[in-house]
């Protein structure tokens, strides 16, 4: 055999014993885990060897990689192993607990697809609220979000700057005490109930707190950012010598506007939506503050049985559902975009 | 095809067409504004019932209280959930930058296989929700038997913000000429001193904002606190919600005004600097060259 | 003097050379930026690399300085290999396109700084980089920082910050791209004049033929990856060897001809026109082959007139009239469009539609096989 010959033999061995090595490791972290239903933890130090497994083979790894090419994959360990064990295993975790049945603390993996058959059944209502409440929340945050971006973009000017800053700027009073200011907004003898009332568009004996309407109100007001921040962005972009041609092309300026601008900042809409609707489904603190368990979504399911109930696999279920239907929605997007752009 | 000439419009119209954008962005911007100022607001109520929510009268009773002794008055549990918010934002945040600022270098600076996997594995945190986050990461500290508390909570404040240090800091990365680095290692710095002596202080102040941000999310968390924080740890955003059951007194709002204003003034120094650096930069005088007459003088001379 | 694959020698160099680069090649996966580029550049030399975007100049230029190793092939300089060796144990300074400042230092620590990583005392580099920025007619800016200087004050620090560390070879990636007109043309005229007074060698990369002819004593023309000539600025000028360097230095007059005696440098046009070259000048067993003229070497007479050397009748189709010179364009038997410079001596010039004779000497044609 030639040197080189030899050399890449070298390098497949040690490439080979590498990943069985490393593959080896991850198994029985899955089973020390338990994510896999194969439970051989007896003591936190089982946990040793699949460490030493997947130590020993990430280095070997490494070596049949040539010196200069290895800096990247220092830099990335540190937080790589930091998102593996604390969000990837967990991931799995829930999976697994996801399907164990029984009474807190007794519970056991029993492969109970039934965990998940009851969202449908028990958890109907609740699912219903999420999706409505966060896809209204969207809507009304576009039509508020869009024409205050254009305006930031278009008629700032000079100001531009400081408008982003003052949009930001309720974001830096807590969460909790910006939704809580939505109780007096909202309050049954309030300002704001007493105009609706005068308008006739509200019952003599109606309220606005405890429905879905303020729980509604809440989650448009808290991530009215993120829908505005991406439209502004993809205005901003736009080339001004595009608006001044469709200026000159089109009677109108609305028709420029429908022709030209609106489908240039798409990409920011289609953005912002994702950023609003995907955790505004997930959301719990609104409808917890400002409404009534009627007006319960998903997320105050998911916290109820995971820390009052105790009822860790049906909760475990719902929580992965959810994160699957989000995946889901995520997918097109990711699949048109590519997967640079995620990480701007 | 010609082009169409405008239809003339009433000036009525035109005045209402262009001014009514800039009538709407106002009202938005207060509608941005209201809860804020409602709460800053509420903070001088004379309330007597439990529940802050309606006015009563205006009174600087509560502000005296906080700022008397025990710092926070009636709400003192609430400043010692606030110092832990502090403790634990800072400290995750440090630990999230590091981290993150690692991954972002290797994002910009080099060629790799596993970049894809990469990209989505930080996405993901940011695409999740809140609850399933939380939720996860508790039924492993369950596993582990890892008993809940400012531990648990830091691990999971780190993990959620890695993925923001990572683009905010990327974005700084990108716009900086790569020739730098290759001209400090032509220059005989070897790969640590041209880490200290060039690439550092450049990122620095992308690095520095991305601690901010982190900060801000940390200290802000509620959902995933809740999950991974354990009976003894109460964090501020832990404090306010289980208060809002039992009765949340004044205090509340003093403390989250002085919150508001401490905060919004760190982001308008922030900017302000950002704008002077800028400008600075930008101002690179026309400075005139030596003219050929000079040079040719040297030449002689020389 | 040889061309090809094998070794291509600065024919001005003495013992060691300077910079020497055997067979190097450098991939990038499936493409080839260098191939099989075989350098000897000599001490004390100004050295171009000339080529179009892409050849791969800047590729090879990289490869000396350290930010890439060649796939195949080896770089030596003064002797020494320095395969594997970093940037920082490379005894070469770079002054890149960019400039490449450090932003946050100012004048003088970007100057100063190759000089701080060795044990050298403070004292001792105070004085150098004052010295070394009033080489480069910066004296007094060393407290400013580099964005407040202009491009051509920039460009003058990152020389300065090379310069510094007496590199015995500097190298120079497209320095003066960014600059005016004006500016570059002083430039040139500066670095030209700091390399003979500093005594090192210098290779310039640049696209700018007219640049690497001022500046260079020996100019290699990089063509998709490969060298194609190498020589002196006259030598290639007037002896291209291929259609491309002979194309890429300015305007060419190509005209296919026939060779019908290669010892006495007959050649015939496809119109069986005979022309004269240079004996020896045809290589033998080349048939056909391509004759080039430069366009100032050509005269133009009015037709019917006596000429002596090579003349070929044509019509002219533009005259621009440039003040210096005329630029014509004239429709040759021999050439579509051939370019024609004449000195402005005289008011004699010609029209568009003027019948013309283009008459040149056989010793300023070039052959190109």
């Amino acid at each position: 055999m030639t040197a080189t010959q030899l050399e890449n033999s070298n390098t497949s061995t040690l490439r080979t014993a590498g990943k069985v090595s490393t593959i080896a490791g991850i198994v029985f972290f899955a089973a020390g885990f338990e994510i896999i239903p194969v439970s051989i933890l007896r003591s936190p130090w089982d946990l040793l060897v699949p460490l030493i497994l997947s130590g020993v083979g990430m280095t070997l790894l490494l070596a049949t990689i040539e010196r200069r090419s290895r800096v990247p994959y220092y830099l990335l360990i540190p937080g790589g192993i930091w998102l593996f064990a604390f969000f990837v295993v967990p991931m799995f975790r829930l999976i697994n607990v996801s399907l164990q049945e029984g009474i807190f603390p007794n519970f056991e993996f029993a492969w109970a697809w039934d965990n998940y058959t009851k969202l449908f059944t028990d958890f109907l209502a609740q699912g219903r609220n999420s999706l409505l409440y966060a896809l209204t929340a969207t809507v009304v945050a576009i039509l508020i979000a869009y024409p205050l971006a254009y305006f930031i973009a278009f008629r700032g000017g000079a100001y531009k700057n400081l408008l982003l800053v003052m949009l930001l700027m309720p974001f830096l009073m807590p969460f909790l005490l910006r939704t809580l200011s939505w109780k007096i907004i909202l309050a049954d003898n309030g300002i704001v109930v007493e105009v609706l009332k005068g308008l006739g568009l509200l019952a003599d004996d109606g309220r606005l707190l405890a429905t879905g309407v303020a729980v509604v109100a809440g989650i448009v007001y808290n991530f009215l950012p993120f829908m505005t921040l991406p439209i502004y962005v993809s205005l901003e972009k736009i080339d001004h010598s595009l608006l001044e041609a469709a200026a000159d092309l089109y009677s109108s300026s609305v028709t420029a506007f429908r022709k030209v601008t609106f489908p240039l900042s798409l990409p920011g809409v289609v953005a912002g939506t994702l950023l609003t609707f995907i955790p505004a489904v997930g959301d719990y603190v609104n409808a917890s503050l400002l409404g009534t368990p009627q007006q319960f979504m998903v997320g105050n399911v998911i916290q109820s049985r995971f820390l009052v109930v105790l009822d860790y696999p049906v909760a475990a279920a719902l929580s992965f559902t959810l994160m699957l239907v989000i995946v889901l929605m995520l997918l097109p997007y990711i699949r048109a975009t590519g997967t640079e752009e995620l990480v701007a | 095809m010609t082009a169409v000439a405008p239809k003339p419009m009433s000036r009525t119209a035109g005045l209402v067409r262009r001014h009514t954008l800039t009538v709407f962005a106002v009202l938005a911007f207060l509608y941005l504004f209201l809860p804020v100022a409602l709460i800053i607001v509420f903070s001088f109520n004379a309330t007597q019932g439990r529940f802050n929510f309606t006015w009563e009268g205006f009174t600087l009773e509560h502000w005296d209280s906080v700022f008397g002794s025990p710092f926070g008055g009636s709400a003192a549990p609430a400043v010692d959930a606030l110092l832990v918010s502090l403790r634990l934002a800072f400290a995750s945040s440090l630990a999230a930058t590091t981290l993150g600022t690692l991954i972002a270098l290797a994002l910009v600076r080099y060629r790799f296989k596993g970049r894809d996997t990469t990209n989505i594995a930080l996405f993901l945190p940011m695409a999740t929700p809140e609850v399933v986050m939380g939720s996860s990461l508790l039924a492993m500290f369950l596993l582990l038997r890892l008993p809940l508390g400012f531990g648990s909570l830091f691990i999971a404040h780190v993990l959620f913000t890695i993925s923001y240090v990572v683009v905010t800091v990327k974005a700084r990365l990108q716009g900086y000429d790569r020739n730098l680095e290759e001209a400090a290692m032509d220059l005989y710095a070897n790969e640590w001193q041209t880490f200290r002596k060039v690439t550092l202080p450049l990122i620095m102040p992308g690095v520095f904002a991305a601690f901010l941000l982190g900060f801000a999310l940390s200290f802000d968390d509620f959902i995933i606190s809740n999950f991974n924080a354990g009976p003894r740890t109460i964090t501020f955003p832990l404090w306010v919600f289980g208060a809002a059951q039992r009765g949340i007194p004044p205090e509340i709002n003093v403390l989250g005004s002085i919150i508001f204003f401490v905060t919004v003034v760190v982001m308008l120094v922030n900017v302000r600097l950002q704008a002077r650096r800028s400008r600075t930069a930008s101002a690179s005088a026309e400075i005139d060259h030596v003219p050929v007459a000079d040079q040719s003088e040297k030449v002689s001379q020389g | 003097m040889t061309t090809g694959a094998t070794s291509i020698t600065d024919p001005t160099m003495t013992d060691v050379p300077a910079v020497q680069l055997k067979g190097v090649s450098k991939r990038f996966g499936d493409y080839t930026a260098v191939e099989n580029v075989h350098l000897d550049i000599g001490e004390n030399k100004f050295f171009a690399l000339l080529g179009p975007s892409g050849c791969g100049k800047t590729t090879t230029l990289r490869m000396i300085a350290g930010f890439e190793e060649a796939t195949e092939g080896v770089v030596m300089l003064h002797g020494e290999d320095m395969t594997g060796r970093k940037p920082y144990r490379r005894p070469v300074n770079t002054v890149f396109q960019s400039y490449a400042l450090f932003p946050h230092l100012t004048v003088f620590e970007n100057v100063a700084f190759g000089l701080r990583r060795t044990k050298i005392p403070d004292a001792d580099i105070r004085s150098r980089v004052e010295q070394m920025l009033d080489l480069v007619q910066l004296g007094g800016r060393g407290a400013q920082m580099p964005r407040n200087l202009s491009g051509g004050q920039q460009q003058r620090v990152a020389l300065a910050r090379a310069l510094i560390n007496h590199p015995r070879v500097l190298l120079l990636d497209e320095p003066l791209g960014a600059l005016d007109l004006k500016l570059r043309k002083e430039m040139q005229i500066e670095l030209k004049r700091i390399q003979q007074e500093v005594g090192i060698t210098f290779v310039h990369v640049t696209h700018d033929q007219e640049e690497a002819m001022t500046m260079a004593d020996t100019i290699a023309v990089m063509h998709q990856g490969r060298i194609e000539r190498m020589g002196s600025p006259t030598e290639i000028y007037e002896d291209p060897r291929t259609e491309f360097v002979a194309g890429f230095l300015g305007a060419s007059n190509l005209m296919r001809v026939d060779v019908t005696d290669a010892a006495a440098g007959k050649v015939t046009l496809a119109n069986g026109h005979e022309l004269t070259v240079e004996p020896g000048s045809l290589t033998p067993g080349h048939s056909q082959v391509h004759l080039g003229v430069r366009p100032e070497k050509i005269n133009l007479v009015g037709q019917g007139e006596p000429v002596s050397g090579n003349a070929i009748a044509g019509r002219v189709l533009d005259a621009s009239f440039i003040g210096v010179s005329t630029h014509y364009l004239v429709e040759t038997e021999a050439i579509d469009n051939l370019a024609v410079v004449v000195q402005n001596l005289d008011d004699r010039r010609f029209a568009s539609g003027d019948s013309v004779l283009a008459v040149w000497q056989p010793q300023h044609a070039f052959v190109v096989e």
